[in-house]
């Protein structure tokens, strides 16, 4: 495993010409149905909670190992998550990442998706200046906004495209040909983008590959995924975290559902049949 | 205005000067997403709260009579962006253009629909505005006091619902999911201002379209799952590619559709659009029949707007039944095969 360690902040500085792809990628919860909310914040309560990789951040991370594996470079993942962070990240290198970071700093805690953005893209800015692309999931099983590519390209003044499926890179010219599929109208779209550029990945591509458990625990061994905190980020505290969120949880209630009649038949399916077309037909919503 | 310290990279912002709830107006091939029409309909019900206008942004090339349409579905005003660099779209640049226009009016409310593209252009407006977004509403209301939008959204699976507001900074965007809330009626003696803007301080391109092409479906000769009155569902219980066969025959004899869950869209049965549930499509059929299906709660919630529930499940324990109008407990071939059978006779011409 040729994965080169960096261990400095200044890591970006000497780029050249290899492709570098940034993969951010989300803890997700694993059980949306048996979370915590803070009674005051109504904010996830993330302590104690184990954390996996969001499965949509997979398919991501395959997308960016697929355009490693032809036109070498490297791929590094990172993630904005508490401190426990670092075994789901150690599953990225497991995966095939070359190395992976944590940001982890209270005064990034109770971020909506702008400050979240904020953090990940001056992150990227600071740490890889001269990156290619950045890979992201399409979206995240527990919160489910999308958001965080558009905002990341919003914050770094970048283009950006989402649900690709495919790509295509031209290291002379730093140009990327993507392949995008738009579930909702049944149409594939091919565009090509002089990079840096941020893509989303549709959740149905790129089927990933196999964390290897062996890389795994080279990981831990070798320590590939470094900590990164606010003392080395140095961002206004005003624009991270909770005081950086234009966005509040103002309430949280149980969604109820709509009254049902309830109405069950249980015996011979030919007289079920004829139950059940007589009350539709009763109801009005079928014809006679 | 008091002067809270905020992030040094966000504007100050006067909220008095924000005024208006707008619409994006999303279009392909000259027409209109419905998705953006039953918006316009929620709109005219905010702004009417606080009295204020509805406006429709509709940007594009050779739009014609289109931006008109708005009007019709109740907007008081229409601005639109008609111009050769935006025949080709291209996220950064629709996205920008948008930003432009709201800068200039600074409207209080940004709607868009939750359609894949409406959820790609939606966080870059907002965030290039530094504004607050949430995405994927099923509801929203409107302080009167505080002007404050009440952005409804299902989270963690879709059992709680999180009310979510951006009290200090404006506008207030929201991406809403198609087909919670019906389309109004069109109505073409309505009249409305049609304002033309023209487009400019946009970023270099940076991209091109290279090409589009559509793709054929086995299933197309049935509706999309969300435009349909009927919806048979297959669910897990239904056993395979065969059974789903069998679902079809039920949706076109009833002058349906067929959609799936999760489950049986992941095992490639059904296309993934026709999946229905959380992370899949809303829909708010007349009559929905789900055949095999368990009942899951991120299931439930991409169903429980429809007018009446069927449930057909072997599992008299399955969840479903709990918000099914009508339930049968039963096998799903011979309850399928005998409605089949009660709707021929019926209709067997005498």
């Amino acid at each position: 495993m040729g994965a080169t360690v960096i261990s400095s902040a200044n890591a970006g500085s000497n780029m050249g010409k290899e492709l570098t792809i940034i993969v951010p990628v989300k803890a997700a919860v694993p059980n949306i149905t048996a979370v915590r909310l803070d009674p005051v914040t109504h904010n996830l309560v993330r302590e104690g909670v184990p954390l996996m990789l969001n499965p949509y951040d997979r398919n991501a991370l395959e997308f960016a190992l697929r355009l490693k594996d032809k036109y070498g470079g490297r791929v590094i993942t990172l993630s904005m998550a508490p401190p426990s962070g670092k075994d789901f990240l150690e599953s990225t290198i497991g995966m095939g990442a070359d190395e992976a970071y944590l940001i982890t700093d209270r005064v990034f805690a109770g971020a909506d998706t702008l400050a979240t953005s904020y953090t990940v893209a001056m992150t990227i800015k600071k740490l890889f200046p001269g990156f290619n692309l950045v890979v992201m999931g399409e979206e995240t099983t527990d919160s489910t906004t999308a958001h965080m590519p558009a905002q990341v390209a919003s914050w770094l003044s970048l283009p950006y495209l989402y649900y690709v499926v495919d790509g295509e890179v031209n290291m002379e010219k730093g140009t990327i040909k993507l392949t995008r599929y738009l579930e909702d109208e049944g149409v594939y779209e091919e565009f090509e983008y002089n990079m840096p550029v941020i893509v989303s990945v549709y959740k149905d591509s790129n089927p990933p590959r196999d964390i290897s458990l062996n890389r795994k625990i080279q990981a831990k061994l070798s320590g590939l995924v470094k900590s990164v905190t606010n003392n080395e980020l140095k961002l206004d505290p005003l624009c991270v975290g909770l005081r950086g969120s234009p966005t509040i949880v103002a309430k949280i209630e149980d969604a109820k559902p709509i009254p049902r009649k309830k109405q069950i038949f249980k015996g011979d399916p030919r007289e079920a049949a004829k139950w059940l077309i007589e009350n539709l037909i009763k109801e009005g919503v079928i014809k006679p | 205005m008091s002067s809270v310290k905020i992030c040094p990279e966000w504007p100050q912002v006067n909220k008095s000067e924000y005024k208006g709830v707008w619409v994006y107006v999303e279009h392909r091939n000259g027409v209109i997403k419905d998705g953006s029409l039953q918006l316009i309909g929620k709109a005219r019900e905010l702004a009417s709260k606080i009295n204020v206008d509805v406006s429709a942004i509709m940007i594009g090339h050779n739009l014609g009579d289109l931006v008109k349409e708005p009007i019709y579905y109740g907007a008081d005003r229409v601005i639109y962006i008609d111009d050769e660099a935006l025949s080709v779209y291209i996220p950064h640049i629709y996205a920008s253009a948008i930003v432009n226009l709201v800068n200039k009016y600074k409207p209080e409310v940004v709607l868009f629909a939750a359609t894949k593209r409406g959820r790609e252009l939606a966080p870059y407006v907002a965030n290039t505005l530094r504004a607050g977004i949430t995405a994927d509403c099923t509801d929203l209301d409107i302080d009167v006091k505080t002007r404050d939008l009440d952005q409804v959204r299902p989270t963690y699976g879709g059992n709680i619902l999180a009310h979510i507001r951006t009290p200090n900074r404006r506008p207030q965007l929201a991406s809403v999911r198609p087909n919670v809330f019906p389309t109004p009626p069109r109505d073409t003696s309505r009249k409305g201002e049609i304002i033309k803007e023209s487009l400019n301080n946009l970023p270099k391109p940076n991209g091109v379209l290279l090409g589009v092409k559509s793709v054929t479906r086995g299933d197309s000769d049935l509706p999309p799952v969300e435009k349909a009155d009927l919806v048979v569902t297959a669910g897990r219980g239904v056993s395979g590619p065969e059974g789903v066969k069998l679902l079809i025959e039920l949706a076109k004899a009833l002058g349906g559709t067929i959609g799936g869950t999760k489950k049986v869209t992941d095992a490639g049965w059904l296309p993934t659009d026709r999946q229905i549930g959380q992370t899949g499509k809303t829909i708010r059929p007349t009559v929905y029949i789900g055949v095999g299906v368990s009942g899951a709660i991120q299931h439930i919630f991409g169903i429980k707007e429809s007018k009446i529930i069927v449930a057909i499940n072997s599992d008299p324990n399955a969840p479903i039944f709990e918000y099914a109008d009508y339930g049968i407990i039963s096998d799903y071939r011979q309850a399928v095969q005998a409605l089949l059978e009660v709707l021929r006779s019926m209709r067997k011409p005498s």
